[in-house]
């Protein structure tokens, strides 16, 4: 199973050998950081971006998100995911603690209701989807039911929790957390990430 | 557990790996994926694919990001491979000695507790509303207990506990500060150990709330490599036993 996640990893990030990259970066290697940057920053701001939202914050978490890949190196197992994905579990962590920290989280109470009677959901999916460069992703999103997309586009890029997701989409929570299983399964296998 | 309560935990996987769940839920998710192979396979498959989502809104972050990156890291200590995992076996460690050596616990009723905490939380300064609001969970459980440890070398901490409660609350004002380079830890130490935990003295002061204590013996505190380990590699400094 994990051989097979390798090959379609590799099949996928054609281009220089990330895990090598993170073996001479865990011995403080700053050539090798700074291909592992350029690698890997549009991705990760561009994550905290759409979740953070606010320029300076993404640039912030960003930045934290770099330099805890820089001092986290070592710990890197490429047994357990791509190095693309141990910083994008590690990017969505941090935008996420960023807009539930106690200042954010008031911010939103205030604004969640307002915003999503202004703003309906297929409003924000669709400048979501706009922004997608990635066919391949938009395509498998669509192959998703209506509620599982719209669940995991709230947790995913929303930062939401899943009783917010509930609460937002009037949908009891047993059903939120099914969707959200069922959705990234779907698009697991649309995506081939299991080959 | 029950099968019911199992299920409905499995079913955490998509919330868990979006970042979805509360960080008491993603305790009890994480400590059922030590269990559960099949789980461990679907985070890493799930996760993998929710990176997929975020790399497909990419963009470009203004350029002078980089030179600040590169600047921070050259001031960045890196983190050690992860450390050697000292092998525990409950019927025959040293921490099963400690824990049945546990000493000076002390039974206090409710207004005894609150009288604690108040020179706590003064020691601690002003307990934050996480805090305040784990100490009142606790208090309110009807079985809270304080129990009160010292080491020579480290300094004193106090525990506020409720097994009903399922929460424990370690509170200190004079814990020294770790050795260069290291963190003090916490665990739950059961059928399984779990970190709970970092505790980051400022100035002597500490406070950490630690979940999930109904399926543990003890609660313990290690020193371990700077950022913490995912087992402990050394023996715990203090035991606070769960009762």
């Amino acid at each position: 199973m994990v051989e097979r996640v390798r090959r379609v990893r590799e099949d996928q990030a054609a281009g220089p050998d990330t895990a090598e990259l993170m073996r001479r970066v865990a011995r403080g290697d700053e050539a090798a950081f700074e291909q592992i940057y350029d690698l890997l920053i549009g991705p990760v701001y561009g994550a905290v971006r759409r979740i953070v939202r606010d320029p300076a914050q993404s640039e912030e978490v960003a930045q934290e998100v770099m330099v805890e890949l820089w001092r986290t190196a070592a710990r890197y197992s490429p047994e357990r995911g791509s190095v693309l994905t141990f910083a994008m579990t590690l990017a969505h962590r941090r935008a996420v603690d960023r807009v539930r920290s106690a200042q954010a989280a008031a911010d939103r109470e205030d604004h969640v209701g307002r915003r999503e009677a202004s703003r309906p959901f297929d409003e924000v999916a669709e400048q979501v989807t706009a922004r997608f460069e990635q066919e391949q992703v938009r395509r498998c999103l669509q192959t998703l039911t209506e509620l599982q997309r719209e669940s995991v586009v709230l947790a995913y890029y929303g930062g939401r929790t899943y009783k917010e997701v509930g609460e937002l989409l009037e949908t009891p929570l047993g059903t939120i957390k099914t969707r959200l299983r069922d959705g990234l399964i779907r698009l697991r296998d649309c995506l081939g990430v299991v080959g | 557990m029950n099968p019911n309560m199992n299920a409905d935990v499995h079913a955490l996987t998509g919330a868990y790996v979006l970042d979805a769940v509360s960080p008491d839920e993603r305790m009890v998710f994480e400590r059922h994926l030590g269990d559960c192979d099949a789980c461990r396979q679907e985070v890493t498959e799930l996760r993998e694919t929710a990176s997929r989502l975020g790399a497909a809104v990419a963009e470009p972050p203004p350029p002078r990001l980089k030179a600040s990156v590169m600047a921070q890291i050259r001031d960045t200590r890196q983190l050690p491979p992860e450390a050697p995992v000292v092998p525990l076996r409950r019927d025959r460690s040293p921490w099963a000695l400690r824990l049945s050596a546990a000493a000076a616990v002390v039974l206090l009723v409710v207004s005894g507790v609150l009288g604690v905490l108040l020179v706590q939380a003064r020691q601690s300064d002003e307990p934050t509303d996480a805090q305040a609001a784990a100490i009142a969970e606790i208090v309110r459980a009807g079985d809270a207990r304080v129990v009160n440890q010292a080491d020579a070398d480290t300094g004193r901490m106090t525990a506020l506990m409720s097994r009903s409660a399922d929460k424990m609350l370690l509170l200190t004002g004079d814990l020294k500060a770790a050795p260069s380079g290291h963190d003090y830890q916490a665990w739950t130490i059961g059928s399984k150990i779990e970190s709970a935990g970092l505790i980051q003295p400022d100035d002597g002061k500490a406070a950490l709330e630690v979940s999930g204590i109904d399926a543990a013996q003890a609660v313990g505190i290690t020193i371990e490599p700077a950022g913490g380990s995912d087992q402990p590699t050394s023996d715990p400094i203090l035991t606070f036993e769960v009762t």
